[in-house]
């Protein structure tokens, strides 16, 4: 047995020597279960690898080391101490070159740890550590790693958000190729995440945008993750003034006809918001407590409620010059002139209405957004604005090119189409750089 | 206390409780951070950070209640016991956040009432800012505000005036020629 | 769908209205005045004359089952109607109603005057002979078809399923009625057939109110190919006439009221024949209000006042002519007051009364924003006087009408006063072009995202697939749980 543990080790070495890393990947791939009976001696073997030149080798041992049974068998973060400390020695001090020949085992590595955190209560560990896995073994910025969902998740567990805003701030522009293909769950997980960190925050507009890319991921079958994704964007949906629920058309055929009848609760909420009745509105909140509670969602359900009563003050607001505080109270169903300035009050200190109080014969004056569009800030804000549209129309001519001249496209362009039209046709093949269908999917958004 | 001092201290903040061993910083540590969230209204941070500190922790740390009391008041947007809870002693190592957060409250408060009211009662003003009769009545006189027996009339703020005039730089002809550039191609 | 309220109402004010209808009674042959003139006995029957076969009774039902003071008549008038025709069911259940009218006490006096004269009691014998008449002919149609069709004289079977269809129409079988003509489709040798085909299941669609069939019917018919010269030049006006408004009444009943408007509008009245669906003046009243209620003013005044057929139609309910004259001459205190007054008369037809309501809103509307349309300020209680509404209420439809962007302009509930809103056309150029941007900026991450994804091939595989799939369905619900909420 310890033979073939030191055949292991010596491949490792040699192989990492001669700098054969695609070779050296195979051969871990197929010690998994050699290491796997040696459990007791990997510290060992550790030791005898180096960090920087047998990356490789010791991200598998690592790995392997999250599935034996605890050391002491204690599931506390006590016994897990000596490997965390492994773990974290490795990510900081990994050779970053060599682990990209194992992108899934270093991604798998990271969720293994990830599970372990949350199995030991302890998640907001984990954050640091994995910042700095995803920042390690991404090729730039905005690429989207499978460990960004884990650390979604770390974050969301301990509620501490505010490092996951560098990441999700961030556009992601490119995906990492890990082991081939991508798993759409650590995809759908990163932007169902993402949704609820945005939502948490209040940042309503972003969470949509995330629960919106969850929602339109391509899908052949439901998944529970976009189906909770749905359920929440509609919520967000109805929280933000102004947008018109509309499922883009590019998404799935799924969300139609199976995800949509799996909401009828929320279906039913959005009906009764478009009467911009609180009283229906609550009628159907508490029609579906039950559902809502069941789904975690009751918060942001009661959420839109408050929402609607800000909705329809700011209908108000478009009608009207003056009101009495009364009037406001009955138009919108609160209980009293006390509780509609008191929305009023708030609604004004963020900027929401433009109104003033007269607290002397109970009347409200509202007015037009005094925005006149001609401050430099003004400016500075528009010349913001436009050179992001065109950074964004930039970045897509860029991949626009880069379409025109794949050889894929150019033969397609040219006609001859019968034998590339199997080939990029049937979903067998993974070309890397498969980019006629992105192209033809790109513009028909 | 500058803001870009505040903005240092809430990053060092975060650092340490993030590399703290066990996951778990000190009592003084939260307890500042959470005054500066207060102090920077970031009150949804501020919800979520009180909810992560353990509970051994908070037990053990009446003040830390406290200022979450104050916490969430301010989520609440009840301003009156915003100031009720703000006054109190507070320890050594948060004093001058609670002391900044203190003026800033009611600086808002009085920016808020120039904005939202063309009248008001004088009692709503003193509650509002956590002024007593008399002193309310003196912050309006200095604002230049209308009194009018019990009734306050603010004035608006003119927020234009502070800005500076910025004239046409060749930063700004740089950007024009970008975006002519952008639109004819 | 009028609601006995409505009723109600109709019976205080059976007086009221009839004063004011005496002035404008030039015109004695209009179908729809006569039931609240003083005698409802004799205008009943005017009414009920410009209708024949189902058309007729289902009428007199509607306003049996609508109107309490006119119950009784109807109802008679209805057995007396069903007599002449095989539909025994029908005269039962219409006995049956009658029974229960009777029977009730609290009746109108004039009701029960005419108790004492002659109830139609139900006859027994009539019902069995008839019943039996109905199986023999029905007998004979059924062998003659299946003659025809062993000798398979093409245009014979296509006469056989229409006699036969006719019959089960007398008996009102209408499920059967429709399945007959539509058969006789496959026998129809020239274009003239299938028009008559599709006029024959167009009217018992109506009947069955099965309007996505009427319409359908319709374009078949309008799309026969040489359907422009199959018939002479006056029986193709007639023809047309009668899709038209076949085709108006399916877009009225499916709420698209402008295009009930328009269909309404090119029927001709000369050619007008067609009782067995409505009359000309129903055509003149659902076409009259579909156009004030959807028209701009210049349509109005183009397809509406200056028709020279539709004219005619007008003539035949000089009260709507008077209302969209008012309307159109911007009297609209007296133009709604109009309406108010027929209202009661045409709750009781059965194909508009369920859209009065809804009509009337959109009349109202329209009447609002064209008042409000030259002025920068108007006084809300002087508006409220002139559209006869508190102005609270008036108040409620202005803003109604203000969020839906009908009109411009603000209200002032403090002095009550409407003002025109000056819309600051470089402040809204500036923040829509902003949201413009924004959403630009929007969907084209998006878009680059998407590339990415598609070139990476992410997609949710079916769970047979992929079992890693089963992993996934379960983390979602899981982990929400954990989705910290306020």
């Amino acid at each position: 047995m310890a033979s073939a543990l030191e055949q292991f080790v010596n491949n490792v070495r040699t192989l990492s020597a001669q700098g054969n890393f695609r070779e050296l990947c195979d051969v871990i791939s197929k010690s998994t279960d050699v290491l796997m009976k040696n459990g007791q001696h990997l510290d060992n073997v550790l030791e005898t690898l180096d960090l920087q030149q047998h990356s490789l080798g010791i991200l598998a041992v690592l790995c392997v080391k999250f599935s034996l049974p605890s050391p002491s068998g204690a599931r506390n973060p006590d016994a897990y101490k000596p490997l965390f400390n492994q773990v974290q020695e490795f990510i900081l001090g990994c050779n970053g070159e060599q682990v990209r020949f194992a992108p899934e085992t270093y991604a798998e590595l990271c969720h293994l740890l990830t599970q372990s955190l949350i199995d030991l209560h302890v998640p907001i560990r984990g954050i640091e550590l994995l910042h700095r896995a995803i920042r390690k073994i991404q090729l730039f910025d905005s690429q989207l790693t499978s460990i960004h969902a884990d650390f979604c998740q770390l974050c969301l567990l301990s509620k501490c958000f505010k490092p996951a805003l560098e990441f999700l701030d961030t556009d992601i522009t490119g995906i990492s190729q890990e082991g081939g293909q991508f798993d759409s769950k650590y995809f759908l997980l990163y932007y169902y995440y993402g949704g609820m960190i945005y939502t948490a925050l209040k940042n309503y507009d972003r969470a949509l945008y995330f629960f919106e890319v969850c929602v339109t991921t391509p899908a052949m079958a439901v998944s529970h993750i976009m189906l909770e994704a749905y359920k929440k964007y509609i919520l967000v949906s109805l929280i933000l003034p102004g947008k018109v629920l509309i499922v883009p058309k590019y998404a799935s055929q799924v969300v139609n006809r199976f995800i949509k009848p799996l909401s009828q609760a929320y279906q039913d909420l959005i009906t009764a918001y478009w009467t911009n009745s609180c009283d229906e509105v609550q009628l159907v909140i508490t029609k579906y407590q039950e559902v809502f509670v069941r789904d975690h969602n009751m918060g942001l359900v009661k959420q839109v409620l408050s929402y609607l009563y800000k909705k329809n003050i700011q209908r108000l607001t478009k009608t009207f010059l003056t009101l009495s505080l009364s009037d406001v109270a009955s138009r919108v169903q609160l209980p009293g002139p006390a509780d509609a300035e008191k929305y009023i009050l708030n609604m004004i200190e963020d900027g929401e209405i433009f109104a003033t109080i007269n607290q002397k014969d109970g009347m409200v004056v509202f007015h037009d957004d005094p925005e006149k569009y001609n401050s430099p800030r003004m400016l500075a804000k528009l010349e913001k604005e436009m050179a992001a549209c065109a950074e964004l129309d930039k970045r897509v001519l860029e991949m626009e090119e880069e379409v025109i001249v794949t050889p894929q496209y150019v033969r397609k362009a040219c006609g001859q189409n019968d034998q590339d039209d199997q080939t990029t046709g049937s979903p067998s093949t993974i070309a890397p750089n498969a980019q006629g269908q992105p192209k033809h999917n790109t513009y028909s958004m | 206390m500058v803001l870009n001092e505040v903005g240092k201290l809430v990053l060092e903040l975060e650092k340490a409780e993030l590399e703290a061993p066990g996951g778990v910083a000190s009592a003084q540590a939260y307890a500042q951070l959470l005054a500066v969230y207060l102090y920077q209204n970031d009150l949804c941070n501020a919800k979520y950070l009180w909810k992560r500190i353990p509970a051994n922790i908070k037990s053990k740390s009446t003040e830390l209640g406290r200022i979450w009391v104050v916490g969430q008041r301010m989520w609440q947007r009840d301003w009156p016991a915003v100031h009720t809870a703000l006054n109190a002693e507070w320890s050594e190592h948060i004093f001058s956040i609670m002391n900044a957060l203190k003026d800033s409250v009611r600086e808002r408060a009085m920016s808020l009432i120039s904005e939202a009211y063309s009248s008001l009662g004088l009692t709503g003003l003193a509650a509002m800012t956590g002024l007593s009769l008399e002193q309310a009545r003196q912050a309006a006189v200095e604002k230049g505000w209308g009194i009018d027996g019990m009734t306050v009339q603010p004035c608006k703020l003119d927020k234009e005036q502070c800005q500076t005039q910025a004239s046409l730089t060749e930063d700004q002809l740089y950007k024009l020629t970008q975006f002519v550039s952008f639109l004819e191609n | 769908m009028p609601l006995p309220i409505q009723v109600m109402l109709f019976q205080q004010n059976a007086v009221e209205p009839m004063q004011v209808d005496a002035p404008t009674e030039d015109n004695d042959n209009t179908e729809e005045e006569p039931y609240i003139v003083e005698n409802p006995t004799l205008d009943l029957e005017v009414y009920a004359n410009s209708y024949n076969g189902l058309a007729k009774l289902y009428r007199l039902i509607y306003i049996a089952d609508h109107c309490p003071m006119l119950r009784l008549e109807a109802l008679k008038m209805a057995i007396t109607y069903v007599m002449t025709t095989y539909n025994v069911s029908l005269y039962q259940i219409l006995h049956k109603k009658l029974l229960q009218t009777v029977g009730t006490p609290g009746l109108p006096d004039i009701a029960a005057q005419s108790t004492s004269q002659d109830i139609p009691t139900i006859d027994q014998m009539w019902v069995e002979t008839r019943s039996k008449k109905a199986a023999l002919k029905l007998e004979k149609f059924d062998t003659d078809l299946k003659n025809y069709k062993s000798n398979s004289i093409k245009e014979s079977i296509r006469r056989g399923h229409d006699d036969l269809g006719d019959h089960y129409l007398d008996c009102g079988d209408l499920s059967n009625a429709l399945k007959c003509y539509s058969r006789a489709r496959d026998y129809c040798t020239s274009g003239k057939h299938v028009v008559n085909m599709c006029l024959n299941v167009i009217k018992v669609s109506v009947y069955l109110q099965n309007w996505s069939h009427v319409l359908c019917y319709v374009s078949k018919a309008e799309s026969t190919p040489d359907f422009p010269d199959v018939h002479g030049k006056d029986n193709n006006q007639s023809i047309i006439t009668k899709l038209q408004v076949a085709a108006g009444l399916a877009k009225l009943a499916t709420k698209r009221y402008k295009m009930a408007a328009k269909h309404f509008l090119q029927a001709s009245l000369d050619h007008c024949d067609c009782p067995e669906l409505l009359s000309p003046g129903n055509i003149a009243l659902y076409g009259g209000l579909c156009a004030l209620a959807t028209f701009d003013r210049h349509e109005l005044q183009k397809q509406v006042i200056f028709s020279s057929s539709f004219k005619l139609f007008l003539e035949l309910e000089p009260q709507l002519r008077d209302i969209i004259f008012k309307f159109y001459e911007s009297k609209y205190a007296s133009c709604l007051k109009l309406l108010d007054e027929i209202k009661d008369n045409i709750l009781l037809d059965m194909y508009i009364a369920p859209h009065v309501n809804l009509l009337y809103t959109q009349i109202r509307n329209r009447a609002l924003i064209q008042y409000f349309s030259p002025y920068l300020s108007a006084d809300m209680r002087r508006m409220a006087t002139a559209f006869n509404r508190t102005v609270s209420a008036l108040e409620d439809e202005l803003m109604q009408l203000i969020l839906d962007g009908q009109i411009q302009a603000r209200i002032d509930s403090h002095n009550k006063i409407l003002y025109a809103k000056d819309v600051d056309q470089r402040s809204t150029t500036f923040e829509k072009s902003i949201s413009v941007g924004k959403e630009y900026q929007r969907r084209t991450r998006m878009l680059i995202l998407r590339a990415a994804m598609l070139k990476h091939q992410i997609h949710v595989k079916s769970p047979q697939r992929d079992n890693t799939q089963g992993g996934e369905m379960s983390v979602a619900p899981g982990n929400s749980s954990l989705a910290p909420r306020n």
